[in-house]
């Protein structure tokens, strides 16, 4: 029995941490909404004065998406600015839709200036009429091993990195650059935030109308993203504790990238991996740093709506969230690694990693005591319960938060969908997360290091079906 | 027991909060969208209004009033459609918008609502008040600024101030407020500053001439784009300044002008230890036709900073033949990086010249062709494609 109230205090104890998490965020909310809200955005984006910045784009099978993505990145509010899409050895045509799109021709003699190793480059392509656009062809070596590629090429002291099928709102760069230029000597890394865009109306490359996804795995995925965005990251930001910035729209310092090695390649997981690195590096080197997130920046990307490629999808960030903590162990409990040692890392190991396995086998446990003595029900009960209840709250702080700030969920019945789901989430979709992680740390285990399959439909189809 | 208790009380509270937070969050979402109706109905009754205003702002009349007694929200469109046409129009039209809200009373409420004990309240205020260019709330704004933390809250003061201020020295006021927190916020501060309406070239001078480095650097990178004659004078002594930026900045300006350069001047620059100062010498010698520095252009090949690196090769391949050769001689015999800048240049020279067809191109073409296959032979060099080079690679660009 003890093991099972063990497992219910586990419980408690990990929903006040998140509600810590939560109250930081609330506390950062009105300076959010007030800052985008009384940012005239339209003179910082004719500005010469704002940063340049090269968008990294890796590309791996994205004939469907990627000339409409690359058309809305061609298309941003942002003054001086260049779209590096690096195809990773594609077996699809990605490379021949672009080439045939913009018209482009291979260099004769394209001039890379880092020296990060990376997978042999074929080409690179280029076309006058395109200053901006670079799409660089090479061998398949993984999304981090393009990122390094890109940042080889790239011209501008700042990086982005966005997700081939991703789409940015238009003033998504210039709202991260003006957060860079507040602070953009201790700024080095900036993470912007990911929604959902099955069920919006896309045309020409941008999200024209918002709604919510209309089939169910995109549905749970949307709340999941706000709950993780505007719940967790706002609050872990604030007090410089973040230690991922999504690798599907984040803004980083090109030089700090390079001088930590740049991206690690071989293993998912690389975009909790650069932050770390980041870490590590400003704290070892006692650099005054900041890693932020700017939540009014907005990325929508396509989420998976399958069964298959969510589980793959999931499994493959619970082997790189593993990956990443036993890597840096050396992090956890360090005082010389501050906020990341004390608290972000070991939150992560406790409270992510390992959380799968204390709800398991505290489950597991109470169900046994309630078989073998069945006056024990109402110990079982509260278990339930307070999973429920206390993730139901965070969900409703999260949509608060959202309401507060962005508002981008115009309609009532939005409101009511968002609230049914966070519920329906707690009966099968958590549980399903649950296995998914514990799935990805067999793989692990197994020594497992594929990307598993990820299919896109063109946004146009999307739009038609979600 | 005492467990169970605990977790009970847990359940509750959890409980408790949902119902309030589910009752908040119908509250909001109706109450937004309420306020999105009224104000699209608000836009839609005062549109003749507007359609008044627009063309009357070029007569000589008075403008009247929007007329009737308004309520809150509709007063808050009126005076956001007025400030949205402050932003647009200049001169005698947005002077006449201006004298607008202050006649409707938008400048007074403001003015009022900045004293307000919320911050939320006030802070929206002095948005507003900057919109409307009401000068008389600067002090105010001043002093709001300088007792706040920094934070991107101080950035949307600094620019209410930067617009309402009808003098430099509350401008120079506001930067120094800005400044004093020790961030290198120069470019935001400079794209700040130039949101006023006053004479900017009096003030560029000023700030150039100040005792501050800080807002000389903010004079620096707000003067890119714009020229300014009457502050030559002073960019030429900045040119010698003991602070890297500052000389940075001011070398990058002063070149821009295409000044003429004496041999040592070039030199001196040329090994200048901020790599931004060699790189821009670098790029202003092949604007300059200056042939004679070829050598040093030559050797900068070799320089630890890409970007010079860059533009070295780029400005020997504007020196006619003798650069081109130059940049010939250090592909086929130079090492490393030095070779890869130069052959880098080579190949966009060859590829570009290529394409044109007026016969004194063509000759100059020609000539470099010959230049070319007499250093490379007929057949084209191998490809260097994903080739990287071994050494160096910075990254300061």
């Amino acid at each position: 029995m003890y093991y099972g109230m063990i497992a219910v205090y586990y419980v408690m104890i990990v929903n006040i941490l998140y509600f810590t998490i939560m109250a930081l965020s609330y506390r950062n909310i009105g300076t959010i909404y007030r800052r985008s809200r009384y940012s005239n955005y339209n003179t910082l984006s004719g500005s010469e004065l704002v940063p340049p910045v090269s968008l990294l784009v890796p590309a791996f099978n994205e004939e469907l998406t990627i000339s409409e993505n690359v058309n809305c990145l061609l298309t941003l509010n942002y003054p001086t600015y260049e779209v590096i899409v690096i195809n990773d050895g594609s077996s699809d045509n990605t490379v021949d839709v672009l080439i045939k799109e913009f018209r482009l021709k291979k260099m004769t003699n394209p001039e890379f200036r880092g020296t990060i190793d990376t997978q042999e480059v074929r080409g690179v392509y280029h076309n006058p009429d395109y200053p901006s656009l670079f799409v660089i062809d090479k061998e398949n070596g993984g999304k981090a091993d393009s990122l390094n590629a890109g940042i080889n090429l790239s011209h501008y002291p700042l990086i982005s990195s966005i997700d081939a099928d991703s789409l940015l709102e238009k003033d998504a760069l210039i709202r991260m650059a003006r957060m860079y230029m507040e602070n953009p000597e201790e700024m080095v890394a900036i993470g912007g935030d990911v929604r959902i865009a099955n069920g919006c109306l896309i045309e020409n490359g941008a999200v024209q109308k918002v709604s919510l996804p209309r089939k169910i795995w995109p549905m749970f995925q949307s709340i999941e993203y706000m709950k993780a965005f505007l719940g967790g990251r706002i609050g872990w930001s604030q007090m410089n504790g973040l230690i991922i910035v999504s690798g599907a729209f984040g803004l980083f310092r090109k030089d700090y990238v390079i001088a930590v090695g740049g991206y690690r390649g071989g293993y998912p997981g690389e975009d909790m991996n650069i932050i770390i690195k980041l870490h590590r590096y400003m704290l070892s080197h006692k650099i005054p740093y900041k890693v932020a997130f700017c939540p009014e920046a907005v990325c929508w990307t396509q989420a998976p709506d399958t069964y298959k490629i969510i589980s793959n999808q999931r499994k493959r960030w619970g082997r790189g969230n593993l990956k990443n903590m036993i890597e840096n162990r050396g992090m956890l409990f360090n005082p010389k690694y501050k906020v990341m040692g004390l608290i972000t890392m070991p939150y992560n190991v406790l409270f992510e990693t390992l959380n799968p396995y204390f709800r398991i086998t505290g489950l597991l446990a109470l169900v046994g005591y309630t078989l073998l003595d069945m006056t024990h029900w109402r110990i079982l009960l509260t278990f339930f319960l307070l999973n429920f209840l206390s993730g139901y709250l965070l969900s409703v702080g999260a949509i608060i938060l959202e309401e507060i700030a962005f508002r981008r969920y115009k309609k009532l019945s939005d409101l009511w969908k968002m609230l049914l789901f966070s519920a329906l989430k707690f009966f099968g979709y958590h549980q399903l997360g649950v296995l998914w992680r514990v799935q990805g740390h067999i793989q692990y285990l197994q020594n497992n290091n594929s990307w598993g399959t990820m299919t896109r439909q063109s946004w146009s189809e999307e739009s038609k079906t979600a | 027991m005492f467990h169970l208790t605990v977790a009970y009380i847990f359940i509750y509270v959890c409980l408790g909060l949902i119902a309030l937070g589910i009752l908040l969050l119908f509250q909001m979402k109706i109450s937004h969208n309420r306020e999105l109706r009224n104000r699209e109905m608000y836009a839609k009754k005062h549109h003749d209004y507007f359609v008044y205003v627009q063309a009357n702002l070029q007569d000589n009349v008075e403008l009247r009033l929007p007329p009737g007694k308004l309520k809150k929200l509709e007063k808050r469109v009126v005076q956001d459609k007025f400030i949205e046409w402050i932003e647009q129009f200049k001169g005698d039209y947005r002077h006449k918008l201006i004298e607008l809200c202050r006649e409707a009373g938008f400048v007074e409420e403001d003015l009022k609502a900045l004293r307000s004990i919320r911050y939320g309240r006030r802070l929206e205020a002095a948005y507003r008040l900057g919109g409307m260019r009401a000068r008389e709330a600067v002090p105010m704004l001043q002093n709001i600024l300088q007792k706040r933390k920094y934070s991107s809250l101080s950035i949307v003061l600094a620019r209410s101030i930067a617009k309402a201020a009808d003098n430099s020295e509350d401008l120079l006021q506001m930067l120094r407020t800005l400044l004093s927190h020790g961030k290198p916020i120069h470019n935001l501060a400079a794209d700040i500053m130039l949101e006023t309406g006053l004479d900017s070239s009096a003030i560029l001078l000023k700030l150039l001439n100040d005792s501050d480095s800080a807002l000389v650097k903010v004079g620096l990178v707000a003067m890119w784009g714009q020229a300014v004659p009457e502050v030559m004078p002073v960019l030429g002594r900045l040119v010698g300044a003991e602070e890297k930026d500052v000389r940075a900045e001011a070398v990058k300006l002063y070149l821009t002008t295409n000044p003429a350069l004496k041999d040592d001047t070039i030199a001196q620059l040329m090994s200048d230890r901020s790599w931004e100062v060699r790189a821009e010498a670098a790029r202003a010698l092949g604007q300059l036709h200056a042939a004679g520095s070829i050598p040093l252009l030559t050797d900068a090949l070799r320089d630890s900073s890409w970007k010079v690196r860059y533009n070295s090769a780029e400005s020997l391949a504007q020196l006619g033949e003798a650069g081109f050769e130059a940049l010939c001689q250090a592909a086929l015999t130079g090492a490393g990086i030095q070779r890869e800048a130069a052959l880098h240049r080579i190949e966009l020279v060859m590829e570009k010249e290529r394409e044109h067809s007026a016969i004194e191109q063509m000759v100059a073409y020609n000539k470099k062709r010959l230049l070319y296959d007499r250093y490379f032979g007929v057949k084209q060099p191998a490809k260097r494609v994903g080739g990287v080079a071994a050494v160096g690679g910075d990254y300061s660009a």
